[in-house]
């Protein structure tokens, strides 16, 4: 564990780290492109030099590494005179269109040009007139005059998803980042290269033009797309919620998420949401609040179902929280209910994996359900209360539904079929229209809260269990699971207890916080 | 479409397996495309080249951008290139291209009408005390007059 | 005067083959150094002072000493991607002697170990890519490459890599990557290429010229080898002389001949009625010297620092007074704006800017300040980036500026040529 001394203070680190490690690891500030913690080291932006006392001149600290004793600083004329050049290199051919680049305000040419630019521009020639608003496939817009050419996109598809579809073309300054015409980044993983370019050369087609960034509040959750749980950061506001973007963790993600996790606020958003509880008495609809349904559900059923608890039947999908599992098993349990049921969306595919993020288990809590369940009567395959319902063995059916519905291609089939039973409560996030053709009499549609707008813990594929907070409320009337049923159970919700506050995963500052790089 | 022959994709077989790794024939595979399509690379070649090579389009694409050798456009039969570097240029290297562009009723890398010639100017070719010189194809010619180098090219057209 | 060590048999067609050649003494020295221990080849080297002839003039036993003792696979490769403006002496070398580099690599590759060497010839060689291929098939034919070659038990194969345009592929670690199928980037250093080279593997990367002379140190000896040349610059050295005068053409000459005698006697001084202006000792890329600079320099490495310049790859560019220098830095400066690989900011950007100044002068729309900026930009593009080149493209401007500055400030300050009296425009259209 070398010890070295970075701007007058010491620090240690680990064997065969790296300068910049070491400035990192000390929250100093060090100018730099093309250097990412999850990509190989390329050393090309030249940002990133320091002095290293009895070097034979400026190092850049990406490539070099640390040995005991060395003492290091940045904060050298020399160095500071270095940086201010290196910025000027970097922009004299950059457009300086700001005002309508999508990276405006989460740019690293803006950040470090403030922190260590030169201020006078110098370059009063023609720029390198270069190709805009490339089409790199379907989710990715390149800018080749906002690129710097650092090579962090090239590397990604080089290294981490390996699938090698962008390339540096040309030499010099004609240089252009780009995909052979035939072969589009169309990999599952190519927004990663957005998340990772330092400028606006890199934009998403989804996100871009849709919000100034500034305008977006950001927190952290967990992915719900898969049973691998990637750490993530949501955008939002008022408006609804933006995008996702990965946040570092060893542990899961790396540094990385996939484009399709990517997707899943759309689910979230108010567009796609279930507003308002729906009541069918067999003739007409009635919507009323999420709390007044439950509660004249409570006073419909709560005694009947205590009175015959072998004829319910509750149904659980694998995206909702251990809180929420456990306390809605345990009321059940407490009425006498013992007929769990797994709706599990892709048996068949359910242990895929790709090798790096995406696993074939399109839920968040699969093992959360199951480690939960198995603490009460466990869970039964929902084939099985099919042929219940038709034997008329049981009569009411609760039915937890999942969120992310993309992931359930067969959503509208089995509310359909799951409709049958006399009694129908249907919890979900989602509008869809299939709830018209509901085959009960006695349908209720209670709202529930999507995964951003809970506190609560996820069990990923490998049994880690992930906490994660409350981001933002965008249905205010939905309910969580346990609210449901608290106030099933004739109980009311106790307002004064805030959500609670999880301690969750670090967090990452080179993809988050892109003032930081 | 081009189509690489069947010797040629014998050719790249051969490469494929003549060095330590596939991806160091990228550049021998190049030029037998280039030769085989009148002197230039067409842009279907890099997928063809990717299928046979096994290799990611988006490697073989950044070799044929990077090196000056391959020709992205089609060129003229005679591709003449008139050192214009500096020991050539004071000796009249750039006069030299001048005079061909106009004899010749060419500009740029642009092929004269008869779809003959090709002038383009390049940098250092390595014969600098012949100066000014010009390679024609695989030849050089050195020690060149205007009126020399015009007799040169019009006897290999 | 001249000292024909290795180019003593240049004249005679017959040396091209592998028949002539060893007639005239080839692969004797190959013989000799089977006979030899491989470290000792390395300690002779080391001694006879044998400098890269490629123009950083490395010490090429040195560089050899670098390679780890560890009997994992290396490789030497030759680096014959002759590309530095002025430098022609490489490929007079390969067509008019191509068995005498094969027979000093094969040494080489003895000495070091390696079971594989390629040389990279530039493509754009191809007369010299003919020639090497014949003698290269001529030499496995007749056992001097192959298995157990001459019966020494060493195996050794070579094989020719061909560039294709790229002046960068003459930086060793471009050449590799170019050699692996990447574009021609030189990598990141550490780790050198003795160390972790082609393919990862420990790799000599040697001048056509360097390898060709490592014959010459077995044949004469440390001592022998050392009879020509200075203390610190050993032996002869080709010199390839081109501009204005009466003889161009390439010189073995013994280093740290007056560069005085070298143009004025050996190759006749310049054209009637022209003067001396101006000299770039080492190709393209070294600092100019002036008339009266070069009339005092010798032609070796200690005497090259003296004047702040550098023998280079022994490209002596002379230059005369009919000579515009703002013209000729454009031309560099156009030369090094095309061939920067593009990797590192400063010189991806900084040959660009250059080139674009320098042309605004011509152009008649230069400030006078944009000399300073010249300046400025040139010295923030030297030892910035991973390569040279970017030095390269500096050190010219920035030695045209200070020495010849009076015609940048007449250039922007009258619109037009202080030497030539008429503009760009009027002088090349």
């Amino acid at each position: 564990m070398p010890k070295c001394t970075i701007n007058g203070q010491e620090v240690e680190v680990k064997e065969g780290a790296t300068i910049i490690e070491a400035f990192k690891k000390m929250s100093e500030d060090i100018a730099h492109y093309c250097w990412h913690p999850g990509l190989s080291v390329a050393g090309v932006c030249r940002l990133c030099m320091v002095d290293v006392e009895g070097a034979r001149g400026p190092q850049i600290a990406c490539n070099t590494v640390v040995r005991e004793g060395m003492v290091i600083t940045n904060q050298s004329e020399q160095i500071k005179d270095i940086v201010r050049w290196g910025m000027d290199f970097h922009l004299i051919n950059h457009p300086l269109d700001c005002p309508i680049c999508d990276q405006a305000g989460e740019c690293g040419l803006q950040e470090q040009y403030m922190k260590f630019g030169k201020y006078d521009p110098e370059m009063g020639l023609q720029k390198v007139k270069k190709r805009k608003v490339v089409d790199l496939g379907e989710r990715v817009v390149l800018d080749s005059e906002r690129c710097i050419l650092c090579s962090r996109c090239v590397r990604f598809t080089d290294e981490v998803s390996k699938t090698n579809e962008l390339g540096i073309f040309n030499r010099g300054d004609r240089s252009e980042i780009g995909t052979y015409k035939d072969k589009p980044l169309n990999n599952k993983y190519s927004l990663n290269t957005v998340d990772i370019c330092p400028v606006g050369a890199l934009t998403s087609k989804d996100f871009r033009f849709r919000q100034r960034v500034w305008y977006l509040k950001n927190a952290d959750t967990i992915c719900n797309g898969c049973s691998t749980g990637c750490s993530v950061k949501t955008y939002y506001n008022e408006e609804g919620l933006f995008r996702v973007k990965p946040n570092h963790n060893e542990d899961v993600n790396g540094y990385w998420m996939c484009d399709e996790g990517r997707d899943l606020y759309k689910f979230a958003n108010k567009e796609s949401r279930l507003l308002k509880a729906k009541k069918f008495d067999g003739s007409t609809w009635e919507e009323v609040s999420a709390g007044s349904a439950v509660k004249s559900l409570s006073h419909q059923l709560l005694e009947t179902i205590k009175e015959t608890p072998s004829k319910v039947a509750v149904v659980y999908t694998g995206q909702f929280t251990n809180q929420e599992y456990a306390d809605s098993l345990k009321s059940f349990d407490g009425l006498g209910v013992n007929n769990f049921y797994h709706w599990m969306n892709n048996q068949a595919s359910k242990d895929e994996f790709d090798g790096l993020l995406i696993r074939g288990d399109k839920n968040p809590n699969t093992k959360g359900l199951q480690n939960e369940a198995s603490k009460f009567s466990g869970l039964k395959k929902l084939e099985n209360l099919f042929n219940e319902l038709e034997s008329g063995n049981i009569e009411t059916v609760f039915v937890m539904a999942p969120e992310n519905i993309s992931a359930y291609p067969e959503y509208e089939s089995h509310f359909k079929a799951l409709s049958k039973a006399k009694n129908f409560i249907w919890m979900g996030a989602n509008q869809t229209s299939c709830y018209e053709s509901t085959n009960s009499s006695n349908t209720y549609l209670i709202p529930l809260k999507s995964y951003v707008e809970k506190s609560g813990t996820f069990t990923n594929h490998n049994g880690t269990d992930q906490n994660f907070n409350y981001v933002t409320t965008l249905v205010a009337g939905a309910l969580t699971l346990s609210e449901a049923m608290t106030l099933f159970e004739g109980q009311d919700l106790d307002f004064e207890i805030r959500p609670k506050i999880y301690k969750t995963m670090k967090n990452n500052h080179f993809t988050s916080d892109r003032g930081e790089l | 479409m081009f189509k690489l022959s069947s010797e040629g994709i014998d050719f790249v077989k051969k490469e494929i397996e003549r060095y330590e790794t596939r991806r160091s024939a990228i550049i021998p595979c190049l030029y037998r495309v280039q030769k085989e399509n009148k002197g230039w690379v067409p842009p279907e070649a890099v997928a063809e080249l990717s299928q046979l090579m096994d290799l990611p389009e988006a490697w073989i694409n950044e070799i044929l951008n990077f090196y000056t050798m391959f020709n992205k456009e089609p060129i003229g039969k005679l591709h003449v290139q008139v050192c214009c570097n500096i020991s050539c240029c004071m000796n009249g290297g750039r006069e030299l291209a001048s005079h061909l562009n106009k004899e010749f009723g060419v500009q740029g890398n642009e092929i004269s009408k008869d779809g003959n010639v090709t002038i383009t100017r390049v940098e250092c070719l390595g014969s600098c005390d012949t100066a000014p010189m010009m390679q024609v194809n695989d030849n050089y010619y050195e020690n060149l007059t205007p009126e020399k180098a015009v007799s040169v090219i019009k006897e290999l057209m | 005067m001249q000292v024909k060590v290795l180019s003593e048999h240049y004249d005679k067609p017959e040396f091209q083959g592998l028949e002539g050649y060893k007639k005239l003494g080839g692969y004797v020295e190959l013989e000799k150094a089977f006979k030899m221990d491989p470290k000792q080849i390395i300690e002779d080297v080391k001694a006879a002072g044998l400098r890269g002839r490629g123009g950083a003039g490395f010490p090429t036993g040195v560089k050899w000493g670098f390679l780890p003792d560890n009997g994992e696979p290396r490789y030497l490769l030759c680096n014959a991607d002759e590309g530095e403006p002025g430098t022609f002496k490489d490929r007079m070398m390969m067509e008019r002697a191509p068995h005498q580099l094969i027979e000093g690599m094969i040494i080489s590759s003895f000495a070091i170990g390696s079971k594989k060497s390629y040389i990279y010839v530039r493509g754009e060689y191809d007369e010299s890519i003919r020639i090497l291929t014949k003698a290269l098939d001529e030499a496995y034919k007749a056992g001097m490459l192959g298995k157990n070659i001459l019966g020494s038990g060493f195996d050794h194969d070579m094989d020719i890599y061909v560039g294709a345009g790229a002046y960068i592929c003459g930086e060793e670690t471009a050449m590799i990557s170019s050699l692996e199928g990447y574009k021609g980037q030189p990598k990141l250093k550490p780790p050198f290429p003795a160390i972790e080279g082609y393919l990862g593997k420990p790799t000599i990367v040697n001048n056509v010229e360097s390898l060709a002379a490592v014959k010459y140190i077995i044949r004469d000896g440390v001592e022998g080898y050392r009879k020509h040349g200075t203390e610190k610059s050993a032996g002869t050295k080709l010199f390839s002389v081109s501009g204005n005068v009466v003889k161009p053409g390439n010189y073995e000459i013994p280093l740290g001949m007056p560069m005085k005698t070298l143009i004025n006697d050996l190759c006749g001084g310049m054209k009637p009625g022209r003067q001396l202006k101006a000299v770039i000792p080492g190709g393209s890329s070294t600092p100019i010297l002036t008339a009266e600079e070069a009339m005092k320099v010798n032609m070796d490495y200690e005497s090259m620092a003296e004047f702040g310049t550098f023998l280079g790859s022994g490209a002596v560019i002379v230059i005369d007074d009919s000579n515009c220098m703002v013209d000729l830095l454009g031309v560099l400066m156009h030369f090094y704006h095309h061939e920067s690989c593009g990797q590192c900011t400063p010189c991806r950007e900084g040959t660009g800017w250059l080139n674009k100044l320098v042309a605004s002068i011509y152009k008649g729309e230069a400030k006078m300040t944009d000399l300073e900026l010249i300046n400025g930009i040139s010295n923030h593009m030297m030892g910035k980036t991973i390569c040279a080149l970017s030095d390269a493209a500096a050190m010219p401007a920035l030695s045209f500026l200070k020495k010849f500055r009076e015609e940048f400030e007449f250039y922007i300050r009258e619109g037009k040529s202080k030497v030539k009296g008429s503009s760009y425009a009027q002088m090349h259209h």
